[in-house]
């Protein structure tokens, strides 16, 4: 596993090119969080990468517009967040219907 | 107050477009009724793929950025084949088309697409405007990110409410770009480096690819190799950048290419690249590329390094700046004389060249139509058999003379793009060559040709296949020829009479003889001399191979020859 820091400017679709550096080559994205820091953003991203692949993401991250700086680092400990599951589910899920209610409704 | 399809065609005119292809339709309407007087000349296509290629064939033979107009959804999705294409070939491209309304994106509304998602990839740089205050510098990012750099296309979706809405218009604006650190030429170490590997070399050779075109650096480029004196070969888009008649030029190199460009390579000891991606067509099997090679590459795009071999120098920048600094520095030096490898390594390429040598009719025919081609004059290759066929005997000094999909490999490419290409040439002679399977893709372009009364050449090499698939059916799939057979071609002639456009066919046998009986050149004189469109079918034996040929996965010394 590697962990990739990248600084880019937050304009349209900067992120989701950098997202498609990696998935355009198969690449699992176990762990990914972008922030912002002053004036710039920052996106960390953890791919289980090969020496070769690294190096073609890094010049491919590079090569987008709005990057302004790529780099590769040693895992971190990069964990995640711990999601919020309390809120209400959406799209809403389907009332429960009852056997009854169904055989009634079918009749 | 203007509305902004008026300021959207200000500002194209202020970026020094005057001409522009495309499909009109719903939500671009606003944009199409600003036109009239706006002192762009529009082209109708009867496609908007045909619209995209169109404008591909006018930025790469002009070198300024082609613009292509589509509506929403399936228009824009139908530009979407030439976009990939602008991105693998290195081609300045904006791709202007119409959205939905503001207030609608998002909701599935009619011919929506996300078409600044589904582009991403694709494009060096897009945007979805937000609001017409948006529009002047939305323009001048996408045609600045288009033609800097390593050229390419770019997106601007506009949603039909900010063509239809009205501000004061101060004027287009100006974009000026952040500094990425990345932009650094070659410096004194880095010549020095060079000439060192330069002086260690025993088999040092020249790989010459589009980058060194696209940057305007071939005048520097023929001085450079004019004094190493290095066996130099092209790749497809490299064509044109090295005179044929080089004394080190050994043709094209890579699946395709020359046997003594293909060996010269794999028996390298250094291997100078000069703009070119170092694709699988061009390599080979990757592991076994230049295998004693080490590798110094020239490039714009450091994205391009490294992709397939880790280069010795990478020597980052503009090849019309890299190339006469690292020039510059080996003048000083006495470098080795490599006339004996260059012998060694041309050998057996002239008698390659020499025409009589081939029994092959539609070389035979290639080259009749070639050597009767004034000498600015521009090839436009479709894809397939007849592309490589034209690749290898394509004989012009012309950087921008041979125009092809080569990285996307795009059928149906040609005869849009001829016309975009005679559009921004009307004086040269174009000579669109395509196969049977190619040209029913963008067919429909035989209205566009009519219409304009372009005097493209159309050239249809016909062998009733689908036919580079068919060659590997036969060599590679136990002759098994899955889908490929187009025996019941409709007939070409009679389909461009109904366009208008005078056709006429040559038959196999017409090649048989050398020189061509006079009837024959007679035939060609007239096709390439008329000042009207043109068409001419050219029966090809069907089961015709391209030799030699690197099968996939193979290494470059491994080429397959007809008589294998």
């Amino acid at each position: 596993m590697q962990v990739f820091h990248i600084r880019y400017r937050n304009t349209q679709g900067t992120l989701m090119r950098i997202l498609n550096a990696v998935s355009r080559r198969g690449l699992d994205l176990p762990y990914v969080q972008a922030e912002a820091l002053e004036h710039t953003h920052n996106v960390t991203l953890l791919l289980d990468v090969n020496p070769k692949q690294t190096g073609q993401l890094c010049r491919d991250w590079h090569a987008i517009v709005d990057v302004t700086d790529v780099r590769a680092g040693a895992p971190e400990d990069v964990t995640h967040a711990a999601a919020d599951w309390t809120a209400t589910p959406h799209p809403p899920s389907s009332a429960a219907i009852s056997d009854s209610t169904t055989r009634a409704a079918m009749a | 107050m203007l509305r902004g399809a008026d300021i959207v065609l200000q500002c194209l005119r202020a970026e020094g477009v005057d001409l522009v292809f495309g499909y009109p339709g719903g939500a671009i309407m606003p944009l199409y009724d600003a036109l009239d007087g706006s002192g762009i000349r529009h082209i109708l296509t009867r496609h908007e793929q045909g619209a995209v290629f169109a404008a591909e064939g006018y930025a790469r033979t002009t070198g300024k950025v082609g613009v292509a107009i589509a509506t929403s959804g399936p228009g824009a999705t139908n530009l979407v084949t030439g976009i990939a294409d602008a991105k693998m070939d290195s081609v300045p491209l904006v791709c202007i088309t119409g959205q939905v309304r503001s207030n609608l994106i998002g909701t599935d509304a009619f011919q929506e697409t996300d078409v600044f998602g589904l582009t991403l990839s694709l494009t060096k740089w897009s945007c979805l405007a937000r609001s017409i205050e948006e529009i002047p510098e939305v323009i001048a990012q996408g045609f600045h990110w288009a033609r800097s750099g390593r050229p390419g296309p770019v997106v601007l979706d506009l949603p039909v409410d900010l063509l239809k809405a009205t501000m004061e218009f101060r004027g287009p604006a100006k974009f000026t770009p952040h500094a990425k650190p990345a932009d650094v030429h070659i410096g004194s170490s880095s010549c020095e480096t060079l000439i060192a590997l330069l002086e260690q070399a025993k088999k040092p050779v020249a790989l010459v690819g589009a980058g060194a075109k696209l940057s305007g650096a071939v005048p520097e480029l023929r001085r450079l190799l004019d004094d190493l004196n290095i066996p130099t070969f092209a790749t497809v888009h490299g064509l044109g950048a090295v005179p044929p008649e080089a004394p080190y030029y050994l043709g094209m190199v890579g699946m395709h290419g020359t046997r003594a460009a293909n060996m010269a390579l794999h028996e390298t000891d250094l291997l100078l690249v000069f703009g070119a991606r170092l694709d699988d067509r061009v390599t080979g099997d990757p592991s076994r590329f230049a295998p004693n090679a080490r590798i110094v590459h020239f490039e714009i795009d450091p994205a391009q390094l490294d992709r397939v071999r880790a280069c010795e120098l990478p020597v980052i920048g503009d090849l019309a700046e890299t190339i006469p600094a690292f020039h510059q520095a080996a003048s000083r030096v006495s470098l080795p004389n490599w006339s004996d490898w260059r012998a060694v390594a041309g050998g057996a390429e002239r008698a390659e060249l020499d025409p009589r040598g081939l029994a092959q009719p539609t070389i035979r025919f290639l080259d009749e139509l070639f050597s009767r081609l004034p000498a600015d004059s521009i090839i436009v290759a479709d894809v397939g058999q007849h592309q490589m066929w034209a690749a290898q005997r394509y004989r012009s000094s012309s950087p921008r003379g041979f125009i092809t999909s080569g990285g996307l490999g795009a059928m149906g490419f040609a005869l849009p793009a001829a016309v975009g290409v005679q559009l921004a040439k009307p004086d040269a002679t174009v000579l669109c060559v395509s196969g049977d399977g190619g040209f029913q893709m963008n067919i429909q372009e035989l209205a566009t040709v009519h219409r304009l009364g372009l005097p493209v050449k159309l050239v249809i090499v016909d062998n009733k296949y689908l036919g580079m698939v068919r060659q590997w059916q036969q060599l590679f799939y136990k002759r098994n020829y899955a889908e490929t057979d187009l025996s019941d071609n409709p007939d070409f002639v009679a389909i461009a009479k109904a366009y208008k456009i005078h056709a006429q066919r040559v038959s196999e046998e017409a090649m048989s003889e050398f020189p061509v009986a006079s009837a024959t050149a007679d035939v060609l004189d007239r096709f390439l001399q008329s000042r009207e469109p043109e068409l001419l079918v050219f029966d090809c034996q069907p089961e015709a191979n391209v030799f030699p040929m690197v099968p996939s996965g193979a290494a470059l010394s491994e080429m397959m020859f007809e008589k294998d």
